[in-house]
């Protein structure tokens, strides 16, 4: 007994201290190899920097908190870290090594406060917050570390000095899928067009990209009904199917368009013979025959400005980036390429709207709404002052009348706009 | 093979089972050492900051000390707690619910009952929930000393009964809603008022929570319940044998059901100092301590002093792996659980090992 005890004993030790050693012989080559390629792109960046402007010297350590991992290969998370990663590279960053991340982090204050003392002592000098949930606790500690400078995705709460929140114009690039979705619709002679979304007007983020796609779609096709199928959560591939499923079946819809995080929706509309629009990322080879374009965000836009801002002055963040809401100008927000199942006329179509969203000169949710006319080759736009009104006929623009404020961004926007009717 | 069969040591020996730990725990890291060198991160210096839970270089090193003991406080509570039950053979795995219930009834008080002293409020939230999941752990012994039932399924459901409520309450937008912060149009669980949030004694910079003077106090408590008091005797008793409880005249009935309560109770009272030092609740405020402290509380033997110790250093390994995640942007947090769930696996396999033994089958029978 004792022997095969202490030849058990021996066994472990033999193995285990062959791992040791592994371990030892493997380290030492990865960090020379490592070190190798850190130190070869600091010279890179230095040999770039010269031909940059000299404005931004000072090296920053970024924070992020993440609520899903940075090893996702999709979603939300990782439309963010790729933004963050590539902003980083922009402003002559390294990833590898000025990046500090606390991930799957739940909306719990204090897992949230618990990140940011790490992100804090590891010496963070900006920290990004992600999700919604984070902002109570970005907020009480942007007030005990005001050398930090605090910033939070999707929020609405901000300070003068350390505390900003962001979010994109995304509204405006659904607009722009929903007019290929409605030269789709004519082109068929199907006005029903459906749209899988995790929520409807609980939340401004779901309800006015519903309104602005509805309202892209109509200015090509006034008659279009957007069929708003509600999954109550942000992403269930089996909900996603079944949703598009009962678009397709029981209202007869011809283009799917989704706010939820699979390409389910695009999927099944490929597998029915119809069409839509994707969120997210170019959906077109989850859905070679179905897909249009979709509503994709560039987070990198947003956080190169801002980390440019943080290196270059961090005390005047709040004058210099300040509570950040860009669209299409910026480049934050845009639309995939248009694929080959796009109407002739589309292009023409999405480029008028575009110019006229990136110049300024016309908003989404305004009392002015475009009208599109003209076959390929002679597409023209026409804006006509028209009031925006909701479903039930309640007016909430006068004809003429300006945008709607930033609250649509920061969470105000609770009504369907005419034309869009929930099914669920 | 067939020849063997596993057989429990006739002598427990500490010294047999700290080696064979020692030698689990060196392979375990071996493991997360090759697979940390893979990914061209340098394992030493992740356990370094893994072990030292990333005080060393950190600018607030007392914060993430004060964020350790966050972490602990709850766990040990929850840990000692199981272990009562444990003891009695009361398969009590539903500490996760019997703490949700306890934060959601501190958060009620914490929401209504305001004006009064802070340690009078703390002390209200904490008693309502040390009521609320004490009630329901007598519910769950109640039902098995009346009709048998099965307490490890009934915990285990209550668990997620729980859990929906908390979630229902987190994600509901009512104005009977008072959890959750009236002047965000998203729901999210608002913050507690002033009064309903500890503070703590000041050592320079360091806070040192109250919940943890509380925790240390309960650990002596529990010690001298279990070792010197009658009580502390009938749960051994019932645990070894029902029968011979009853032989002996015990009310076993009535034992159960006190010390469920005493141990549901104490996961109560975790729940409220927790919910009262985050200012808040939320669905993932347990931090799993009634999943973890169930394995605490076997990897403690269920002595008091060996699971205030294990507790400690599951703290470590749970915030220190987190911790040394966040300096490596290739590596997540999945990747800290997957080398946590190593390190478990192996002192729990280090700990079969030195339980058991594996023995002859002739000689069995000659036996």
């Amino acid at each position: 007994m004792r022997k095969l005890v202490s030849l058990v004993l021996t066994a472990a030790f033999a193995v285990s201290s062959c791992w040791a050693l592994a371990g030892c012989s493997g380290k030492p080559a990865e960090t020379t190899a490592a070190t190798t390629t850190k130190a070869g792109e600091t010279t890179a960046q230095e040999s770039q920097k010269p031909g940059e402007s000299k404005a931004a010297t000072a090296s920053i350590k970024v924070g992020a908190i993440y609520i899903n991992s940075q090893n996702d290969t999709a979603g939300y998370t990782f439309a963010h870290h790729k933004g963050i990663t590539e902003g980083m590279k922009q402003v002559g960053l390294d990833p590898s090594k000025d990046l500090y991340i606390v991930d799957n982090v739940p909306e719990d204050d204090e897992k949230v406060k618990q990140a940011i003392d790490q992100l804090a002592g590891d010496g963070c000098d900006i920290i990004f917050g992600i999700s919604f949930g984070y902002i109570n606790a970005m907020e009480e500690k942007a007030a005990e570390y005001p050398d930090i400078i605090f910033s939070h995705a999707t929020g609405y709460k901000s300070n003068d000095k350390n505390f900003n929140n962001y979010f994109g114009r995304i509204y405006q690039a659904r607009y722009l899928s929903g007019i290929a979705a409605g030269y789709k619709s004519l082109a068929l002679k199907n006005n029903n067009i459906g749209y899988v979304s995790a929520w409807g007007t609980e939340y401004a983020e779901t309800c006015s990209g519903i309104n602005a796609f509805a309202m892209g779609a109509r200015s090509v096709n006034p008659d279009a009904k957007i069929h708003v199928y509600e999954i109550s959560t942000w992403g269930d591939q089996e909900k996603e199917r079944q949703a598009a499923q009962v678009l397709i079946d029981t209202y007869k819809c011809c283009v799917i368009g989704q706010h939820c995080d699979s390409a389910q929706p695009q999927i099944v509309a490929n597998e029915k013979g119809v069409f839509g629009c994707g969120y997210n990322s170019d959906m077109t080879k989850e859905a070679p025959k179905a897909h249009l374009t979709a509503a994709v965000w560039n987070w990198s836009a947003y956080y190169a400005t801002a980390m440019k801002a943080a290196m270059t002055d961090k005390g005047s963040f709040m004058q210099s980036v300040g509570n950040y809401y860009q669209g299409l100008s910026a480049g934050l927000v845009d639309i995939s390429e248009l694929s080959g199942n796009c109407e002739p006329e589309t292009a023409e179509a999405i480029k008028l709207a575009k110019d006229l969203m990136i110049s300024g000169k016309w908003d989404v949710f305004s009392g002015v709404k475009l009208v599109f006319s003209g076959a390929a080759g002679s597409v023209a736009v026409e804006q006509k002052n028209d009031a925006l009104k909701d479903n039930t006929g309640a007016e909430k623009v006068a004809a003429g009348g300006a945008s709607v404020g930033d609250d649509v961004i920061q969470g105000s926007m609770n009504y369907y706009v005419d034309g869009v009717t929930q099914v669920n | 093979m067939k020849k063997y069969h596993l057989v429990r040591r006739p002598v427990q020996s500490i010294r047999r089972l700290l080696v064979y730990y020692l030698i689990g725990i060196v392979i375990s890291l071996g493991i997360g050492a090759v697979l940390l060198a893979s990914l061209g991160i340098n394992p030493f210096e992740y356990y370094g900051r893994m072990l030292t839970i990333g005080m060393v270089g950190n600018k607030y090193a007392y914060k993430n000390f004060e964020g350790f003991l966050k972490v602990l406080v709850p766990l040990l509570i929850t840990s000692l707690a199981l272990g009562l039950s444990f003891k009695m053979r009361f398969w009590n795995i539903g500490g996760e619910g019997e703490f949700l219930i306890g934060a959601i009834s501190a958060a009620i008080v914490a929401f209504n009952v305001t004006g009064l002293p802070r340690p009078v409020t703390i002390i209200l939230m904490c008693v309502a929930a040390m009521l609320s999941s004490g009630l329901l752990g007598v519910a769950v012994a109640f039902f098995k000393v009346k009709f048998n039932t099965n307490e490890t399924l009934v915990t285990l459901m209550l668990n997620y009964i729980m859990l929906y409520v908390i979630t229902y309450l987190g994600k509901t937008k009512e104005d009977w809603n008072f959890f959750l912060d009236p002047k965000s149009a998203r729901p999210i669980f608002g913050k507690f008022p002033e009064t309903a949030i500890m503070d703590g004694v000041k050592i320079g910079n360091f806070n040192l929570l109250w919940s943890v003077i509380v925790a240390a106090v309960l650990v002596a408590l529990i010690y001298v319940y279990l070792k010197y008091t009658k009580h502390g005797y009938e749960i051994a008793v019932v645990g070894d044998s029902a029968a011979t409880a009853k032989y002996a005249g015990m009310k076993v009935g009535r034992i159960i059901m006190r010390t469920m309560f005493i141990s549901s109770a104490l996961i109560g009272l975790a729940a409220g100092l927790t919910a009262s030092a985050s200012g808040t609740i939320s669905e993932t405020i347990t931090n799993n301590v009634g999943w973890t402290g169930v394995v605490v509380a076997w990897l403690g033997k269920l002595s008091t002093p060996a699971i205030a110790i294990t507790s400690v250093l599951i703290a470590i390994l749970q915030f220190g792996c987190k911790t040394a995640a966040t300096k490596y942007p290739s590596i997540d947090s999945n990747f800290a659980d997957l080398l946590q769930g190593i390190i478990l696996f192996a002192v729990l396999t280090a700990d079969f090992a030195a339980t058991f033994t594996l023995k002859k089958k002739e000689d069995a029978k000659n036996a």
